[in-house]
């Protein structure tokens, strides 16, 4: 048998090509997503402890108060303090003419300079007030060089600074944009998170009681141990998120080399039978057929370890050289990952393998050798797997129906998955139903050519099913995905409304003047300006506020939802300067000039810098009121940096602040843009693999087929006309798995919508992203006449009289 | 015997392969088939009787020489030109796989003339006379839905005649028609064969290595080893 093992190898590794071709893009897979998980390990880990280095002591997560508490003390003390933290403000760079602005955050840089853990690496460290550094990557980025001087925050709390040095920092978890020493920064003291404190000095641990008794205290090497403990898990949970894409991938594999093996076993079906009449006993090709499996599984792993090293090192070694920011270590996949992703690949090819290689060899010898008649659909395991479909949809829809009753994940996913499995179980009559009922739409498009194609692409029904289930898997999670954020998005969008209410508001800490007001509107992007009359008042003990009123004239032209509205003796502080002093509920005495009335204390934010009031409350305190602040809308398409920068510019030289709505709105959309692109762009890797897989049935139904296109073409067909018929059964397989994936995956979003996101937010529905929806069709469709092209070259390529002597 | 042609060879020769896999399978072939008859091409195995219905038929291009059907020279055109030659002047029945499988009968009959475009022009009037005729001749009747899965031999080659017949192509080329067919199946469909020669007037290229097939022909051509080495015709 071994003879026939290598021969049959030899003759058949090329049809094997495309289920090789999945296999190794699956276990790549898998050796890219550890390539780089080790790199960004390394680059998160690397340098973890250097920011301690020189403490005696860490305080484990201060709070601001005492973090700043602890640094009076160690100066008074002799002793010495640092902390890792940051508070992210607005940073303005560049001339008037051309702002740039960005968020990021500011951090600490120690007073000492034996404790600066940051690399200097162009310039100086600061000396004094009004210097700072910048973070080498960010001063990349941004374009900002030494000399450039930076406007940091924006009203009455406003920095400006100049850059004297720029710095690399040995450690991704310590890092920050911005390095100012604690005298600039304490200013932001209030919106400051700290992660850790470190301390140097003798007996630290009492030293640090002495001013903060419940300080959480903890050694330097356990602190940076549990550190390490922490990046660890964080890139532990995104390697299991990636790898499940990667198991997806893999399952998509299966379908399609299982599908490849019954192909060939079919065709080989009278080489088999041939064997068995010849004397070879039925274990005996059955452990070829194995065997010839195992080979390919082997040398699928091979190729696809090695394809993914290469992937993996190059993909990191290109985000390092383009993106350093994005602060990727070296990356290094330990041997057990390749070993893992080299058996995973042997073993998915064997158990794709092994019910094809037992069907191959059930056959009688004699049975075989007999005239193929290949379209049976009514067989006892036929009916058994529709009665399996029936029970498996019937249980889902159940157990999604408990999900939306109970808003439990559990329930979904299983629900969800027995759903499909039914569907897939009824596949070989479901599709080709599907098919015939499109067959009509390509006849009249492409005349008998488009009646054949039709033809074919059901003349063996489960041959058919099997293709289209690995495509129906990725269309049906891509649709559901992007059906699901698309939902969750106009969720939020109620929700974003109400938190930031306005693009852009300028507040003055004086009256602005008057041509304030026309060269906001005046800036390219602004759609609308409002001004909002105001008077700054002296709210309780705080520093002097602008006061303003809840409701302006032709205020619906820049709220994108109503501001809360004050009660007649309420007056709503932002949320930042509660606490300390004003609670919600006191009672304080608010004056403007020389006239005072005691209003209730409530909290909220969204309108800036500034204390919110009624109308009337403030007609009574300042009567008259002069321009205070100016509300912004953004034009639908304007670039929400380039924008706050221009108003920056305008707003600066008044000493107006800048709150920024737009820039959270644009953050929250990138997050889910980023969210949604991440898991569609991991996705389509099967979808990859899918079509793969239909451009390989399609190439092995050519080879089956040859005589039957010989005939075509000596009874009047083209050669165009061939290739049509192929393009066109390649784009029905897969256009109508991509509308039932579709119509699945928009009932599992909405089945997801009802169980998740209503009981979250109230009325939230499905929303269907119809541009989004069609691309996904079109783009199939196209790589449906992408797989067919190979296909159906090789068949209008040979001549009739050759084709009509093909055995 | 001054019938039309239907069609001729000159100087025929056709090679494959190249240096020591070179074969000559023929080795300049002059013919002329008359209109109207029922010609046998016999030969042994391998003596290039199915070369030379290839080229006659514009299944293949001969290395050297020139063929005519239907007042047409075949040489110098490209496949589409040929492709549209086979579509509409010549007709075929091959030994085994004439039908496609997924295709009833009558489909399978219609396919040539839905290709040319015919069908659709005319199938209302002279076309489905000419269809129910055939089908009445060749007793295809009560089988015109059934797959070819489901006919035996014998009515595959009947369905195969039927679609060859329908467009009244100016020749018609059987390869081997009887090769897979019982002798009570081959003797019926060589009748049906001679019968649209007969009463149709159709011309009938066969062919076949059987002797026994040859007697129903009208004339009888032998190749051997690529050359045409005897020409007759069949007593009546």
């Amino acid at each position: 048998m071994r003879t026939v093992l290598l021969a049959s190898l030899r003759t058949h590794t090329r049809r094997y090509g495309a289920a090789l071709l999945a296999v190794v893009i699956g276990s790549a897979f898998i050796v890219v997503t550890a390539a780089l998980s080790s790199s960004m390990r390394e680059g998160l880990t690397a340098g973890l402890g250097q920011p301690y280095d020189g403490a005696d002591a860490v305080v484990d997560s201060p709070s601001a108060a005492d973090a700043a508490r602890l640094l009076d003390a160690a100066r008074t003390d002799g002793a010495d303090a640092w902390l890792i933290g940051w508070t992210m403000q607005q940073v303005a760079s560049g001339t008037a003419g051309e702002t740039s602005v960005i968020d990021t955050d500011i951090g600490q840089l120690p007073d000492r300079p034996d404790r600066r853990w940051q690399e200097l690496v162009e310039g100086r460290f600061p000396g004094g007030p009004g210097e700072a550094v910048v973070d080498s990557n960010t001063a990349k980025v941004e374009r900002i060089g030494v000399g450039d001087r930076l406007r940091i925050g924006t009203g009455s709390d406003a920095l400006d600074v100049a850059v004297v040095g720029l710095v690399d920092s040995p450690s991704t978890y310590a890092y920050a944009s911005v390095y100012l020493l604690w005298p600039e920064l304490v200013r932001w003291q209030d919106q400051l998170f700290v992660t850790s404190l470190a301390w140097a000095g003798p007996d630290a641990g009492t030293a640090i009681r002495a001013v903060v008794p419940d300080a959480d205290v903890v050694a330097v090497d356990a602190f940076v141990q549990d550190l390490h403990q922490q990046v660890n898990n964080g890139v532990d949970i995104v390697q299991v998120v990636v790898l499940l894409f990667g198991a997806i991938a893999l399952v998509v594999g299966i379908l399609v080399i299982n599908n490849t093996f019954t192909i060939l076993f079919a065709q080989r079906m009278r080489d088999f039978a041939l064997l068995r009449c010849v004397g070879a006993t039925r274990r005996q090709v059955l452990r070829s057929v194995r065997l010839e499996s195992l080979a390919l599984g082997v040398l699928a792993a091979v190729l696809g370890v090695l394809a993914g090293l290469g992937a993996g090192h190059g993909l990191v070694a290109l985000v390092r050289s383009q993106w350093p920011e994005a602060r990727l270590g070296t990356a290094h996949v330990a041997p057990a990952w390749l070993a893992g992703a080299a058996g995973v690949a042997v073993v998915v090819t064997v158990v794709a393998a092994w019910l094809p290689t037992r069907r191959a060899v059930r056959v009688s010898p004699l049975a075989a050798l007999r005239p193929d008649d290949s379209t049976r659909v009514r067989t006892r395991s036929g009916r058994i797997r529709l009665a399996l479909g029936g029970l498996a949809v019937g249980v889902g829809v159940l157990a999604l129906a408990a999900a939306v009753a109970t808003a439990n994940v559990g329930a979904l996913a299983v629900g969800g998955t027995a759903v499909f499995v039914g569907v897939l179980l009824f596949g070989p009559v479901l599709v080709p139903a599907l098919i015939r009922a499109a067959g009509p739409l390509t006849q009249r498009l492409l005349g008998p050519a488009g009646r054949l194609a039709a033809g074919n692409a059901v003349r063996n029904p489960r041959r058919t099913a099997a293709t289209t289930a690995s495509l129906l898997v990725g269309v049906t999670l891509t649709t559901a995905v992007l059906a699901g954020m698309a939902s969750s998005r106009a969720a939020l969008a109620a929700d974003m409304d109400e938190q930031h209410p306005i693009d852009l508001a300028v507040t003055g800490t004086g009256p602005l003047p008057a041509e304030t007001l026309d060269r906001l509107e005046a800036i390219d992007g602004v759609a609308a300006a409002v001004p909002v009359p105001g008077a700054v008042a002296r709210i309780g003990d705080l520093d002097p506020l602008p006061l303003l009123p809840a409701t302006v004239d032709g205020d619906a032209k820049v709220l994108y939802g109503d501001l809360p509205v004050p009660g007649p003796d309420q007056v709503l502080v932002p949320w930042d300067l509660v606490g300390d002093g004003l609670e919600v509920g006191d009672l304080v005495p608010v004056t403007v000039g020389d006239t005072t009335r005691e209003l209730r204390v409530a909290g909220g934010e969204g309108w800036g810098e500034a204390a919110l009031v009624r109308r009337t409350t403030l007609d009574r305190l300042a009567p008259g009121a002069p321009t205070q602040a100016v509300w912004l809308r953004a034009a639908e398409d304007a670039d929400p940096e380039d924008l706050a920068g221009s108003v920056e510019a305008v707003a600066a030289p008044v000493d107006a602040g800048v709150e920024n709505g737009l820039a959270r709105r644009a953050y929250v959309d990138t997050q889910l843009d980023v969210l949604t692109g991440g898991v569609v762009g991991l996705l389509a890797i099967a979808v990859v693999i899918a079509l793969v897989g239909i451009g390989n049935t399609l190439g092995l139904s050519v080879l089956e087929r040859g005589r039957e296109h010989a005939l075509l073409r000596a009874l009047g067909l083209t050669r165009r006309q061939v290739r049509r018929m192929l393009a066109a059964e390649a784009v029905l397989l897969s256009v109508v798995a991509t509308v039932l994936g579709t119509v699945l995956g928009v009932a599992f979003a909405w089945t997801a919508v009802r169980a998740l996101v209503q009981p979250a937010v109230h009325g939230a529905g499905l929303v269907l992203p119809w541009g989004q929806l069609a691309l996904v069709v079109t783009i199939s469709a196209l790589a449906g006449l992408l797989a067919a092209v190979l296909p159906s070259r090789r068949a209008a390529r040979i001549t009739p009289a050759a084709g009509l002597s093909l055995d | 015997m001054t019938s039309l042609l239907a069609a001729s060879a000159r100087g025929l020769t056709k090679s494959f392969g190249r240096g020591d896999t070179l074969v000559h399978a023929l080795r300049g072939v002059d013919l002329d088939l008359p209109a109207g008859r029922f010609t046998a091409i016999m030969g042994p195995s391998g003596s290039g009787k199915s070369t030379l219905m290839h080229c006659l038929a514009g299944l293949d291009q001969p290395t050297t020489g020139s063929v005519q059907v239907a007042g047409q020279a075949l040489e110098g055109m490209d496949d589409d030109a040929l492709t549209r030659f086979r579509r509409d002047h010549v007709g075929f029945v091959f030994q085994a796989f004439n039908l496609l499988p997924m295709l009833s009968a009558e489909q399978n009959i219609w396919l040539p003339t839905e290709l040319s475009g015919l069908a659709a022009r005319d199938r209302g009037r002279q076309l489905q006379q000419r269809f129910a005729g055939i089908v009445e001749t060749l007793g295809l009747t009560a089988r015109l839905g059934h797959r070819p899965a489901e006919l035996s031999g014998g009515q595959q080659q009947r369905v195969a005649i039927a679609r060859a017949l329908l467009s009244a192509p100016a020749i018609v080329f059987a390869d081997e028609p009887t090769g897979n067919l019982d002798s009570a199946s081959s003797a019926e469909v060589l009748s049906l064969l001679r019968q649209s020669v007969r009463e149709l007037g159709q011309t009938v290229v066969m062919v076949t290595h059987e002797t026994e097939a040859a007697r129903y022909a009208d004339d009888v051509v032998v190749l051997a080893d690529g050359q045409v080495t005897e020409r007759r015709e069949v007593a009546a």
